[in-house]
């Protein structure tokens, strides 16, 4: 009898303090965010604002958006994508984790970074509600896990994905649209229009080299060169840029798959583009060409195997950086045809006219962190 | 077979269809009122019997007869309060009072979602008093010694109620006492009406309690009938292969061996 | 003597009626706790003024609390009827392939059918009731042991069919997206729980549990030897299967949504089982309302203890093994007096 009634206490008391210590404090008295009811409280007050996104959802907005949360995973691509807007700033309230590796380029260029509310990875409805958003942006890979319950608190949801360039121009339009700066939107799209535009010129008619782009990978222990899948902006930008992707008849999965040396040397590739997010590319590249085993591949051997470069973000990925890589890319594999590419000069226009960084600005904060075959 | 409360028809079984049958073409009538001793040695199908009369299995040739009908046209919570089985031994892994234990052989009588009520108990209690264990009704059946355990098993089959009840080996465990006890037990059970039957390899309690004897022996066809004309010095030597005598002491036979 | 075992069978009922109004009070008391507007109580006057926090209770918090509730329900007492059957206190849901085979159900459906919840509970719940079908098919087959034994073995069997097949799965998703859903899947989390999630595994968790309290005395019967509980006038092949498919289908249905949470199923029996000892008409009861407490109480420090979502298999775990752990040391064979 004393066993079981001490087991029992046992169980109510465990049940109890976990409740309890999960609810350490009374309500404190309210703070900035802790306001009365949610009501848009918008300084200047405009008609609502119809948005379709890149799901499909039709989203109404009462009027335009002035607190904005981020959240999600692979937050920094879209972050960076949305701060090309000015109005992000002041607009977005808090978001999720914007770092990758070293890099946190949000945090440098918005000045009020510190008053946002930074929420975890895997932060749920409720810390989002918490932050009394009037929009929550996500990626759309996100809509199962994250989104739906967002969206069932009645907050509106817009769901982007910034992929590939016709995405890109498409998921500007709409931010646009919520920002209520159509024109930024096309000015940025034209930025990009532009580039692809010009490089394309440059190559049209020009014999396709064979290309071969690798992410070097040794966070596991054990070094693996991985291939992207032949829908990813990686495989696109060689296309664009006037290569022909060896890894193009390969059976590929769905993410990045790995591939032997021996792949690697089969395919005999023209160019080697090396990738790397973690560990410095020049090093890594370094290392290689003192590997007997890379020594004896034909690119190595005729000096094209290259680092991929990078500033905060590596310039390979999704996020607004692809254009660098682009164009980095292009001008590699067609130096011909870019007489006098001057990186630095395309990365400093890029950051001025994406981001309003000035010279100075960019010298200090972005030149440093340059990494890869930059000059 | 006409007034026989169970049967047995004929019936050939084997576990293996690819080796010899164990039984072979077995036939008795079980009547009640009556105790039936099937006797012989290890091995022989003392235990598969039982099984066979309980409808458990079924056998490759013949018929198994309760009350009249064949026992598989029984449905199965009838068949539960017809016939009772009091195993050899059973594992217990959970550790249950022997009254919730005996509680369970009310399940025949229950509906399918019945839970025992205040009468079930009383039965229970009952069955517990009839085999003299009702003061360990609170104990866990882990805790019990072998002998008691088997009462217990006797307990739970009487709380069945049954017309029939079948008992494999029931004195194995018991010291000489409880022996007794339910030697006694079972000559009450007879005089209340009840068909038993019993496998029993000890010469002792078959003299003492049984009316009608079945013997069997390996590779041997079974032989039934009365006990005084079955368990015979002759046979019990054939069985044991021990110089065994019958003596007749009080008008009852004891066997002596040396 | 027969009025002792009553009276002691009356105070078991009042001691189950004590958990009952236990468990209703932790769930009043969990609609208000969580992170909004901060980290803890939410006073629940502001639900008449706060829109937002009212939706946030009805919308997500609701729901998610009866989703823990049934899901602490079902695996308790499917752990329990388990671990009764098998005569074996160390079985689980685990056990026969059924949440391996829901494991490998929702990554399946993940990677190569839509990730909508529809279609990933419907498919875990398919390959729930595979994995258990085929653990009994096999068994059947076996020509080795007792039932017990060959169940566990061929349980054993189709839960590393299944495990092998997630991992082939995770292997060949994609990264970015797919991959990331299975991971969240694995480790078992309410976090994304809405009411039509909840509504479409409701029926099946409903009627599991109604049948298994109905059945609750038949399952000690059940639980003796087939040979045993045939002569006691039972069915034992068929009702055991009833007994168990009451139990798996229910679990594959919560499971699908909330992903893979362990040791409850493992753990609430036992615990019930000290408290109301070996007779399932209580002890199943007391699974059923023990598992609710403690998976509400494990979610609630999931979902308010941290910013992030803490996974909710992990907790379990966790709390789980430390209270096996404790109660294994305090074994003792009890003679009661």
């Amino acid at each position: 009898m004393k066993h079981r009634t001490l087991t029992f206490a046992l169980l109510t008391a465990l049940s109890l303090t976990i409740t309890a210590c999960a609810a350490p404090l009374p309500a404190p008295p309210p703070t900035r965010a802790d306001t009365a009811p949610v009501a848009v409280a918008s300084p200047t007050p405009q008609a609502g604002v119809t948005v379709v996104d890149a799901l499909g959802r039709e989203v109404t907005l009462p009027a335009l958006p002035q607190r904005i949360v981020l959240t999600g995973r692979a937050l920094f691509m879209i972050a960076d994508a949305i701060y090309t807007f000015p109005e992000a700033s002041q607009r977005i309230v808090g978001m999720g984790q914007t770092a990758q590796g070293s890099g946190n380029f949000v945090k440098l260029i918005d000045p009020n970074y510190a008053a946002k509310a930074v929420l975890e990875r895997d932060a749920g409805a409720e810390q989002v509600a918490a932050l009394q958003p009037d929009l929550v942006i996500l990626k759309s890979t996100a809509a199962e896990i994250t989104g739906k319950p967002i969206e069932a608190l009645g907050i509106p949801v817009l769901y982007v994905d910034f992929e590939t360039p016709e995405q890109y121009f498409r998921d500007l339009a709409t931010l646009g649209q919520v920002f209520g700066n159509p024109a930024r939107a096309q000015a940025v799209a034209d930025f990009y229009r532009r580039k692809i535009a010009q490089i394309e010129q440059a190559v049209a008619g020009a014999p396709r080299p064979r290309a071969l782009l690798l992410y070097y990978n040794d966070r596991d222990g054990s070094v693996a060169f991985n291939v992207p899948p032949l829908n990813w902006i990686q495989t696109t930008m060689v296309q664009i840029a006037g290569g022909q992707p060896v890894w193009s008849d390969a059976k590929l999965g769905k993410g990045w798959t790995q591939v032997t040396l021996e792949q690697i040397a089969a395919w005999d590739a023209d160019f080697i583009f090396v990738v790397s997010y973690f560990k410095n590319p020049s090093e890594v590249v370094g290392a290689l060409k003192a590997d007997p085993n890379w020594q004896a591949l034909r690119a190595t051997r005729e000096g094209r195997l290259f680092a991929f470069p990078a500033d905060l973000y590596s310039w390979d990925q999704p996020d607004t950086r692809w254009i660098l890589g682009l164009t980095w890319l292009a001008g590699r594999l067609h130096p011909e045809r870019f007489p006098g590419l001057d990186m630095e000069a395309e990365a400093k226009a890029f950051y001025r006219e994406l981001y309003g960084l000035d010279e100075a600005f960019f010298m200090a904060q972005i030149r440093p962190t340059f990494q890869g075959d930059l000059p | 077979m006409s007034d026989a409360v169970l049967c047995f028809d004929a019936v050939t079984f084997g576990y293996r269809r690819d080796h010899p049958p164990i039984l072979r073409e077995v036939s008795f009538a079980l009547h009640a009122g009556r105790v039936l001793a099937v006797v012989g040695p290890n091995g022989a199908g003392k235990t598969t019997l039982l099984a066979i009369a309980l409808g458990w299995l079924r056998p490759w040739r013949g018929e198994v007869w309760l009350n009249g009908r064949p026992i598989r046209t029984y449905p199965r919570d009838a068949r539960g309060r017809w016939l009772a089985i009091v195993p050899q031994s059973e594992h217990t892994p959970f550790d249950y009072t022997v009254l919730e234990y005996v509680l369970m052989g009310r399940a025949p009588h229950l509906p399918p979602l019945g839970i025992p009520g205040p009468e079930d108990y009383r039965i229970a209690m009952r069955a517990l008093e009839q085999v003299g264990i009702a003061a360990l009704a609170d104990h866990a059946v882990p805790t019990l010694s072998g002998g008691e355990r088997q009462l217990m098993l006797l307990a739970r089959a009487l709380a069945q109620q049954p017309k029939v009840l079948l008992l494999d080996e029931p004195t194995a465990h018991l010291d000489l006492h409880n022996k007794v006890r339910l030697i006694e037990i079972v000559r009450a059970l007879r005089a209340q009406g009840l068909a038993v039957m019993m496998t029993n390899h000890e010469p002792e309690v078959v003299l003492a309690v049984a009316d009608d004897v079945l013997l069997m022996a390996a590779g041997q066809p079974a032989l039934s009938g009365p006990a005084e004309q079955v368990f015979t010095e002759a046979a019990l030597r054939r069985i044991y292969q021990l110089p065994i005598r019958l003596v007749e002491i009080d008008g009852r036979r004891h066997a002596i061996w040396t | 003597m027969l009025r002792a075992a009553l009276a002691q069978d009356a105070r078991r009922a009042r001691l189950l009626w004590a958990l009952l109004a236990g468990l209703i009070a932790l769930f009043a008391v969990s609609i208000l706790v969580g992170r909004y507007p901060q980290p803890g109580v939410l006073p629940w006057w502001r639900l008449a003024e706060d829109d937002l926090a009212l939706r946030l209770v009805f919308n997500l918090r609701i729901p998610r609390l009866l989703a823990a509730l049934l899901l602490g329900m079902t695996l308790s007492a499917a752990g329990l009827v388990l671990q009764s059957l098998f005569g074996n206190p160390l079985v689980e849901p685990g056990f026969l392939g059924v949440s391996q085979g829901a494991a490998f159900g929702a990554a399946f459906a993940i990677v190569f059918l839509s990730s909508t919840a529809l279609v990933t509970q419907a498919s875990a719940a398919a390959f729930a009731l595979a994995g258990l079908g085929l653990s009994y098919a096999l068994a059947r087959r076996l020509r080795f042991g007792g039932w017990v034994l060959r169940l566990v073995l061929a349980g054993i069997a189709v839960s590393a069919l299944f495990s092998a097949g997630v991992g082939l799965l995770k292997y060949i998703a994609d990264p970015l997206t797919q991959l990331p859903e299975i991971t969240f899947w694995l480790l078992g989390s309410l976090a994304s729980i809405t009411w039509p999630r909840l509504l479409n595994a409701l029926p099946a968790v409903l009627a599991g549990l109604t049948i298994l309290l109905l059945l609750r005395w038949r399952l000690n019967v059940l639980s003796l030897s087939e040979q045993t509980a045939f002569s006691l006038g039972s069915a034992p092949g068929r009702e055991r299967l009833v007994l168990i498919v009451a139990a798996v289908v229910p679990t594959a249905a919560m499971i699908a949504i909330s992903g893979l949470v362990g040791w409850i199923g493992l753990i609430v029996p036992h615990i019930a089982r000290r408290i109301f000892n070996a007779d399932t008409r209580f002890g199943m009861p007391a699974a059923i309302l023990i598992g609710g407490i403690f998976t509400v109480a494990c979610d609630n420090a999931a979902r308010t203890l941290l910013a992030g979502e803490i996974p909710l298999g992990i907790l379990t775990s966790l709390l789980g093994a430390l209270i096996f752990l404790g109660l294994m040391m305090a074994q003792q064979i009890r003679a009661r007096p």
